[in-house]
């Protein structure tokens, strides 16, 4: 195989979640030592991702994919260890997206747009293309908080999918929608994902799609990078583990 | 006794900034030691700063209180900056380079978010008003009509006439509402924003510095109309306006760097929000939106609210500027700057370093 650059480079990442309960003023008037416990959601995991490549995350539920996933977004950055995105710029895609309900469709597309680091021209260029793909209508001049939950999704997605970056981190949303518009949305992904400039870290279940869909597989198990390597030993592995 | 609290109060400020910005391992040891030092570093500046007023030692026996605040407050600005120069030089762990760091990123994150910040602030703007059947001049009929409330009810129950009451009551209660919807919002701001912060890094400021864009912008609505107000009072207007432009900087200071710090604790404390409101509302009747402070309330306090409430003493300042021709008393205004410039600091520094652990908690 040819040597291509990295794209993402995660190194000896760790992720603690402090369990903090929601303090009130009382508590930390009268009850000054509260014991602080931690979690580790994610330990010493490294990795790197080369450009164009298609990395698949496995994991049981609560094993840390998804908090890996939203660390490499830079949603919060690791407590130790280091993520090098090379300067391409990502975007994380997951179940419901950052609206704020009070706006339209349209304000919160170039909002989202602008958080993902496009310039306002380049928005402008898409919106008409989002706004088709998400085949919401009128609705788009409403504000968000009118909307059903399957118009949500509908223009969550497209708004990711068409302001194209250059890493996509995929959560468990590959389709949204009734069925044709599952149909559009799994040939938007599939040709999205298989663009050979993007980089895609995919987190599924589905380990039928991660099978057909990616080039690597990582497993991650309580935090733990259990094993990497071809999708079809890796995924084979973990059936195993997971039946037994 | 009391007297003693003038350099007291300072050294303690400088010991606990010293603590925050090592993160707050120390031994007692230490600590002991640096209250010494921050001591004595007070002391010497303070009489430095004495000298150059042209006293020879600082005559605490012949200040009046105003000037003993004042000097407290001075000693505050100081023995930050102190603690600051101080880390610097014995703790490992600060270093001018992070410093440096830490400035210009808030700079580069300014730039950076700003336009973001004007569009949401436009897009809420919006919002707001797109299902009102008088959409925007809501803007101008709610601090109208909160006006002629206060004005009836001051003016004509309570019998607190100020020249040109309705001007009076009107600006005072437009940089009130500014600053009180700021606290309010910013103990919530990121809660409320969770959707957007749990899918995408943004500096977390950059949120409430949105939501000051919007008050910010009702405020110039409400400023409007004080215009009109001059003119239809006739109310003689000399080059002193222009004072207001430095007021309102601080005022604005102020109101970031209170919000950003409340803004963080806001996240871990839930119960908050009624705190802020008490607060609030016992500040507001002591800031004169609907009297003169320092005429209203007997002589030295009066006097002192003003001047050491930075609300009060902005408000009072643009109405002197504004309403009566009178400029405003430069060294506090330079003061209040700087101790806003410092609370900003204190804020931004605190949301960088814990804003990582804000998506975690709520």
């Amino acid at each position: 195989m040819e040597h291509r650059e990295t794209a993402i480079e995660v190194k000896n990442v760790c992720i603690n979640y402090r369990i903090m309960k929601n303090v009130t003023v009382r508590h930390n008037l009268f009850q000054r030592h509260s014991r602080e416990e931690t979690f580790e959601a994610v330990k010493n995991v490294s990795f790197t991702v080369e450009k164009g490549g298609i990395l698949g995350v496995i994991g049981k539920n609560g094993s840390g994919k998804s908090t890996l996933l939203r660390a490499i977004a830079g949603v919060f950055s690791p407590n130790s260890g280091s993520i090098d995105l090379k300067g391409h710029t990502v975007s994380l895609m997951a179940l419901g997206v950052g609206f704020k309900e009070n706006l339209t469709g349209r304000d919160n597309i170039s909002l989202s747009g602008m958080l993902l680091g496009f310039r306002e021209d380049q928005i402008q260029d898409k919106m008409q293309d989002i706004i088709d793909f998400a085949e919401i209508g009128d609705f788009i001049d409403r504000p968000v908080r009118t909307y059903s939950s399957g118009m949500h999704s509908k223009l969550a997605f497209a708004i990711t999918a068409m302001l194209e970056t250059d890493i996509m981190l995929v959560d468990e949303v590959l389709s949204v929608g009734d069925e044709r518009f599952k149909k559009k949305s799994l040939g938007k992904m599939k040709e999205l994902i298989t663009d050979r400039n993007r980089t895609v870290i995919i987190v599924s279940h589905n380990i039928d799609t991660l099978r057909s869909l990616c080039d690597e597989v990582m497993w991650i198990h309580d935090g733990e990078l259990k094993e990497m390597g071809r999708p079809a030993e890796v995924l084979e592995h973990y059936v195993e583990f997971m039946n037994h | 006794m009391l007297n003693s609290l003038i350099m007291i109060i300072p050294t303690l400020t400088g010991l606990f900034m010293h603590n925050y910005f090592c993160h707050g391992r120390m031994s007692a040891l230490r600590r002991t030691g640096l209250l010494f030092v921050y001591g004595v570093l007070v002391s010497c500046s303070m009489s430095v700063i004495a000298r150059t007023r042209g006293i020879k030692g600082i005559g605490i026996a012949y200040m009046t209180l105003s000037h003993k605040i004042e000097f407290t407050l001075l000693g505050c600005v100081m023995s930050f900056g102190m603690a600051l120069g101080l880390c610097i030089v014995i703790e490992k762990n600060v270093t001018i380079k992070k410093f440096k760091m830490y400035l210009s990123r808030f700079f580069c994150d300014i730039r950076k978010y700003f336009k973001y910040a004007v569009k949401s602030a436009k897009a809420d703007l919006r919002s707001e008003v797109a299902n009102a059947y008088l959409d925007w001049l809501w803007w101008l009929i709610e601090p109208f009509c909160m006006m002629l409330i206060y004005t009836l009810i001051f003016g004509v129950v309570f019998n607190a006439s100020e020249p040109f009451f309705p001007i009076f009551i009107f600006s005072g209660l437009a940089m009130w509402t500014f600053f009180s919807r700021g606290m309010n919002i910013s103990v919530n701001i990121v809660r409320s924003n969770k959707s957007i912060i749990s899918k995408i890094y943004l500096p977390k400021f950059i949120l409430y510095f949105a939501r000051m864009l919007v008050n910010g912008f009702k405020m110039l609505v409400s400023f409007a109309i004080v215009v009109i107000m001059l003119i239809v009072f006739k109310v003689p207007v000399s080059l002193k306006v222009l004072y207001i432009l430095p007021v309102m900087l601080v005022f604005f200071l102020f109101t970031f760097g209170m919000g950003s710090i409340l803004m963080h604790f806001g996240v871990y404390v839930n119960d908050l929000s009624y705190i802020v409101g008490i607060v609030l509302s016992m500040l507001m009747y002591f800031t004169g939106t609907f009297y003169a402070v320092g005429k209203r309330i007997p002589a030295p306090f009066g006097e002192l609210l003003e001047q050491f409430n930075p609300v009060a003493y902005c408000i009072a300042s643009m109405r002197n500027a504004v309403l009566y021709n009178t400029s405003p008393q430069v060294d506090l205004l330079i003061m209040w700057g700087l101790v806003s410039i410092m609370l900003s600091a204190i804020g931004v520094y605190t949301i960088y370093r814990n804003e990582n652990a804000y998506v975690k908690v709520i």
